[in-house]
Order: structure tokens, then C-alpha cells, then sequence
């Protein structure tokens, strides 16, 4: 019997030999060979119908499968209602009846025949090339539910995850309070929300298609993911720091956890993002961390201050802490105003400001309690357990005032800074290499059609004498593969590019390729964020 | 299956893998070729771009390759152009400092999807560094259109097939 087994697991040993030996050739096969290219399209790339087509017809010179086909409609939408049929060299289409009027936008990646990816993008115009406008606001149902889950995720990284460095440090013995867990818990629910939420908001997709991957996956590839991982992250350890005992594994662990709050922070957003990045990412980071380390006191004060007699050192360790604390929170806290506003005018004309002027009014306001606390009602602690009713009551007013705070900043998702409200000066993005040098200006550079402007230098800055100049632009992150275009060269030296469909926001990956002579190019490749504004 | 079975079976199949036409791109046969030697290299072409047939074909002489020769092709004309080499090169011999650096097949139409062989006799230099890869840029006239196969991978880079249009390119060893 034994020997039987023997020689079956043989067989099998040789089976699987062959396979892999079969695999690795096709790999070789399939490495050699390349590509499908498409000869056809019905419309033409840059086409100005004046009735929407039925359908969109791409031809290849060999047989391919299709892989995602992609419609982006004249508001910027991914739309999944576009009906995808593939025989052969053929690609079909259906286009949805109810395209708005302006250019679309159809992505295609296919595959060869030799499973070689192919990707291109063929755009369109129905009526007239779209203007350019920013995209329809998507439902308002999502924006609640955004706003929603930043505050809960605030909930979270603050009051949680404060919450438990509070008691691993300051406390230093476990704090009966269920208000941190559920913290946390919500923290890491409104995380998980936050990020299918993101994914439905970029591609302008219903709640409904929260099921599918495609808002995942998008949702992932932008700097909210790191971000929203990194909390994720910071909130478990938090909650196993929370059980058991306060020992030296769960001091660590909430140490990293206060870290996490910072970095998740300091990962993505306006402020984190706003130019110099050197200074104002590792601002986010400070600023997050004290806002965790200061309102992350509150609940378990709270909870201690039913048993006065023990919460005196504990209430002098929190207050000689606070106060260097506090003077980081403010600092970082001007510096990022003054990057994001960038002038006085701007905190009562913009909506970004006003949001900032009421934040502060509570942060005064909080501010104000906190030295009320400090001054007369902790001293008061030592006087006799009577005193610690105001106390609690004050700390209780403290933490509406600072759920306060966190919903009004949640409401900052919705507003661009002043700093990128500005933006009416054309992008200009500088490229460099040993060869080349490429100063390129795009106008508006904003969502919808874009002008480029090519200047081509050599690596001395002397003028680059180019035979041909190709602009290729991708998003591959929003499903949009190449748009290819060729430039003129004008009478002023530069190479120009008009009317590029820049259909949606993000960091679009700029490719030129300049051709020198008929047997030698300079490729530039770098990445151009493209606002909605 | 017995071993033996799985072995000519795996033969019989990399055989059709490796007979299969290969490549979509203007490459090089032969994978090597010996600095110091002569060195025939055959350019296949294997379509047109994107569907319009070709109607001709240059190659771009690397520095370091001499005494380049190109083989006529049935219904094509056959152009060169001549000029100073970068260096002078001692050849058996003979310095040479002078020949062709660029080959041009003109006049006739290949249709797509039907290959064509271009051949061109050369000698390496062995100023060329073994253990590189030659490339040979190669501009491919179409009806309509024009695939230009002159992508080289910048120093150090791999040899890139992430490339849209790479350079065919042979691998330079030793002697």
C-alpha cells in the first residue's frame, strides 16, 4: 500500500515538474513577443459629434481580450453602465443613452494575443468640447456620511487612542471607562467606512456600488489609503494596550499608537500636503499628537474624578505636561494657518477661514476652561473631595467643547485651503535630466481641457532643436490609460498641445518624448496634479 | 506518464513555443554575438505599423560596428550613407576610420502581418564593452505612419521591455 502512495506522489512530483516547466516557457514565450495595436476607432480620438454615437468601435491588427474598458463621462464620472462587447480584433461600446453634452472619455486596456497588455484612451466631444468647469458635487447623502465617518475617525484617533495613552502614562493603572473602547471601536468602523466612502466619492459612484471593489481598490491607491491603514493600525494596538494591566508591553504600545495618530494624519490632507512639505508634514504630525494627548485626557479624568481622593498626582502630572503641550499645539497650529491661508483676508471671505475663525473660538473657549482648571479648581483637589464636582463638571464642558472642535474640522474635507483656491496661474512643472531640460506650463491647469506649452531645453538650458515633440498623459489610478497627443511647433520657439481632456482630478503621469533625430529621442517622464478648481 | 514521456512532451512543446512567430517588434535574430567577429545581423520585420504596410526600413550604424555591408532585398532599393566614425579602428591591420552608418531599404511594400528578413554584414570592433547590449536603432516607414524602434535603455537601467518601441538589440560577449 505504502508503495503505492510512493509511486503516486511520483507521478504527481512529475505532473507538477511539467506544468511548471510549461509555465516558465510561456513566461519566456509570452516576454518576446508584444503587442496588439489599435488601427481603428469609430468616432476618431478628438472627434466633435453633434449627436451622441450609439456606440464606440475600437479595432485592433490582432485579436485581443478585453480588460477593463472604461467610460468616463463629460462631468468626470466612471461610468458602469457602458456595455463591453469583445470578438476578435473588435471592441464595442454601448454607450449609455443619457451622456451629458461635452467630451468623453473611453480608456481601454486590452490584452494581446500573447498576453502582452495594450492600453490607450480614444476622447470624444458630443455637442462641443466640455468647458472647463468644476464637477458636479456628488449626492449630499455621501457627504453626511463622509463628514460622519472623519468625526468618528477623529473620535477615534483622539479621544481613543489619547484616551489610552492617557491611562499607560499618566493614569499609569487601568481606568474603568467603556467610553474609550466604544472609541475606538467607532474609530475603527469610521476608518473601514472612510475609505469605501472615498473610493464612491472619487469615481462619483452611488452608495450602492459601496459592494464593489472598484471604489476599494481607488480608494486605496490615494493618500487617504496609507492614511486610513495607518489609523486602522494605531487603533488595534491601542485596544490591546487597553486590556489588562498598564505593563511595559502596553506603555509601548501606546506610545506607537500616539505616533500613529501623527503619521496617519501627517500622511494625507490639505494642511499635511501644503507646500513646503518638510515643514508642514512634520507640523501635522506634532499638532495631531497633541490634540490626542490633550482631549485623550478629558474622558479619563472624568471617569477618575468619582474617586477625588486618588486623582490628585494624577491630575498634577496631566497639568504639568499640558502646558508644554499646549504651546505646540498652538504653534504648529499658526504655522499651518499661515501656509493654508496664506493672507488675513482669507479667514472671513472663504469658507475654509470661517471654518478656521469658529474653530478657534472654541479652542479659546476650551482654552479658557483648561486655565480655570489649572488655576483654581485643581489647586482646589487638595482642599477636600468637595472640589471635585466643579472640577468634573468643567472637564464634562470641555469635551463638548472639544467634540465641538472635531466637527467643525471634519467639515474642512469639503473646503480646498485658500492657498489652492489661487490657483489661476497656469501649472508649471519643471523636468530634468543630464540631457534635457523641460519647462512645461499647462493652462488652466485644472480639470477639463488643458493647454500645454513645451519648452525644450538642452542640459546646458540652451534650446533643444526637437524634430517631433509627443505628450502622453495617463491617470492610471482613476482606470485612464494614455492620451497621446502630438505637438506643434509655433512660431515662438515652443511646442504646444491644446485642448488636452484633463477629465478628472489627480496626479496624472505626464510623459514627452522629444524626438532629436530620426534615430534618437529624449524621454522626460513626471507627474502633474491636476485640481478640481 | 512515464519521465521520458514528460521530457519529449516538453520538447514537442517548447519546439512549437519557440517556432511560433515570435515577436510584434522589429528585433534582431540571434540573441549574441561575439565583439571582435564578423557579425551578420538579421533584421526581422514582422508587420507594419498598425495595420498600413511598410515601404521602408532604415538602420542606424552603431559606433564600434565597421565594415558594414547591407544584402540588396528583392523589389527594394538599397541606399547607405557614409561618413567619419567617431574613432579610427585597426582592423587586420588596415586603420579604419571611415564607412557606412546608416542603412535605408526603400521602394517596396511589405504588407502587414507577412515578415521580412534585412541583413546586414558588419564586423565588431572590440572597442565594444562585452557584456553589453548593441543596440541598433531602426526607423520602420509605413504607408501610413511611422514606428520608430529606437527606445535604448538609459545606462544601467535593465534592458527595458517596458518600452512602447525598443531598439533591437543583440547581447556583445567576450571573444
Amino acid at each position: 500500500m505504502a508503495g503505492a502512495w510512493r509511486e503516486a506522489d511520483k507521478a504527481l512530483m512529475r505532473v507538477v515538474a511539467f506544468v511548471a516547466a510549461l509555465l516558465l516557457l510561456i513566461g519566456f514565450a509570452s516576454e518576446a513577443s508584444a503587442h496588439a495595436s489599435l488601427v481603428f476607432a469609430e468616432p476618431r480620438d478628438g472627434a466633435v459629434l453633434t449627436q451622441a454615437p450609439k456606440t464606440v468601435q475600437l479595432r485592433f491588427n490582432e485579436s485581443v481580450t478585453a480588460g477593463a474598458i472604461n467610460l468616463i463621462d463629460a462631468s468626470g464620472k466612471l461610468r458602469t453602465d457602458a456595455v463591453v462587447d469583445a470578438k476578435d480584433e473588435a471592441i464595442d461600446v454601448t454607450l449609455p443613452a443619457d451622456l451629458p453634452k461635452g467630451t468623453q472619455i473611453v480608456s481601454y486596456r486590452v490584452i494581446s494575443a500573447d498576453g502582452h497588455p495594450v492600453t490607450g484612451s480614444i476622447t470624444f466631444s458630443i455637442g462641443a468640447p466640455t468647458e472647463n468647469k468644476p464637477p458636479q458635487e456628488s449626492g449630499a447623502g455621501i457627504d453626511g456620511l463622509i463628514w460622519l465617518t472623519r468625526l468618528g475617525l477623529y473620535l477615534g484617533l483622539f479621544a481613543g487612542i489619547g484616551g489610552v495613552f492617557f491611562v499607560n502614562w499618566i493614569a499609569r493603572e487601568q481606568v474603568a471607562s467603556p467610553v474609550i473602547h466604544v472609541s475606538l471601536i467607532v474609530g475603527i468602523v469610521s476608518a473601514v467606512a472612510s475609505l469605501a466612502l472615498e473610493g464612491l466619492d472619487v469615481l462619483g459612484l452611488p452608495l450602492s456600488q459601496v459592494l464593489s471593489v472598484t471604489p476599494w481598490k481607488i480608494a486605496l491607491g490615494t493618500s487617504l489609503g496609507p492614511s486610513l491603514l495607518i489609523a486602522i493600525a494605531a487603533l488595534i494596538a491601542a485596544m490591546v494596550a487597553l486590556r489588562g494591566d498598564v505593563t511595559g508591553i502596553s506603555r509601548t504600545l501606546s506610545a506607537l499608537a500616539l505616533a500613529g495618530v501623527g503619521l496617519s494624519l501627517a500622511a494625507s490632507g490639505h494642511a499635511a500636503t501644503a507646500p513646503p512639505e518638510l515643514l508642514t508634514r512634520p507640523a501635522v504630525f506634532l499638532h495631531a499628537t497633541s490634540v490626542a494627548f490633550w482631549l485623550g485626557a478629558l474622558v479619563p479624568l472624568v471617569a477618575m474624578l468619582r474617586k477625588p481622593r486618588l486623582v490628585l498626582p494624577v491630575v498634577n502630572r496631566f497639568s504639568r505636561a499640558a502646558v508644554p503641550v499646549v504651546g505646540v499645539l498652538a504653534l504648529t497650529g499658526v504655522v499651518l494657518a499661515t501656509f493654508q491661508l496664506e493672507s488675513f483676508g482669507a479667514l472671513v471671505t472663504t469658507r475654509y477661514g470661517i471654518i478656521l475663525l469658529i474653530k478657534l473660538a472654541l479652542v479659546a473657549a476650551l482654552l479658557g476652561l483648561a486655565a480655570l482648571n489649572r488655576s483654581r479648581l485643581t489647586p482646589a483637589l487638595a482642599g477636600g473631595e468637595a472640589a471635585a464636582k466643579p472640577l468634573m463638571r468643567s472637564i464634562l464642558l470641555e469635551c463638548a467643547l472639544a467634540a465641538g472642535i472635531l466637527a467643525v474640522v471634519a467639515d474642512w474635507r469639503f473646503t480646498p485651503p485658500p492657498r489652492s483656491i489661487i490657483a489661476d496661474a497656469p501649472l508649471a512643472v519643471h523636468i530634468h535630466s543630464d540631457k534635457a531640460m523641460f519647462q512645461v506650463l499647462v493652462s488652466p491647469g485644472r480639470v477639463g481641457f488643458d493647454d500645454f506649452v513645451l519648452q525644450l531645453m538642452n542640459g546646458d538650458g540652451t534650446l533643444l532643436h526637437a524634430k517631433e515633440a509627443t505628450l502622453t498623459l495617463s491617470l492610471p489610478q482613476r482606470g485612464i490609460e494614455a492620451i497621446e497627443r502630438q505637438g506643434t511647433l509655433e512660431p515662438d520657439g515652443f511646442w504646444h498641445v491644446s485642448k488636452v481632456p484633463l477629465a478628472v482630478p489627480g496626479r496624472w503621469h505626464m510623459r514627452i518624448d522629444a524626438l532629436v533625430t530620426d534615430f534618437q529621442k529624449i524621454t522626460l517622464e513626471d507627474d502633474l496634479d491636476v485640481a478640481t478648481q | 506518464m512515464g519521465a521520458r514521456m514528460i521530457i519529449r512532451l516538453s520538447i514537442l512543446v517548447a519546439a512549437a513555443l519557440a517556432a511560433a512567430p515570435a515577436s510584434a517588434h522589429v528585433t534582431l535574430e540571434g540573441k549574441q554575438a561575439a565583439i571582435g567577429t564578423d557579425y551578420k545581423a538579421v533584421f526581422i520585420v514582422p508587420h507594419g505599423c498598425a495595420g498600413s504596410p511598410t515601404v521602408k526600413l532604415r538602420v542606424q550604424i552603431p559606433e564600434g560596428v565597421i565594415a558594414t555591408e547591407a544584402r540588396p532585398v528583392d523589389g527594394w532599393k538599397l541606399d547607405t550613407v557614409k561618413g567619419k566614425y567617431a574613432s579610427e579602428y585597426d582592423v587586420k591591420g588596415s586603420k579604419v576610420s571611415e564607412g557606412i552608418k546608416e542603412v535605408a531599404w526603400s521602394g517596396g511594400e511589405l504588407p502587414d502581418k507577412t515578415r521580412q528578413d534585412f541583413v546586414i554584414e558588419t564586423y565588431l570592433t572590440d572597442r565594444l564593452k562585452p557584456d553589453t547590449t548593441l543596440y541598433f536603432p531602426v526607423v520602420q516607414e509605413c504607408g501610413q505612419g511611422v514606428s520608430r524602434w529606437i527606445e535604448i535603455p538609459a545606462d544601467g537601467a535593465a534592458p527595458a521591455h517596458e518600452g512602447k518601441w525598443p531598439a533591437p538589440g543583440v547581447k556583445l560577449t567576450k571573444p
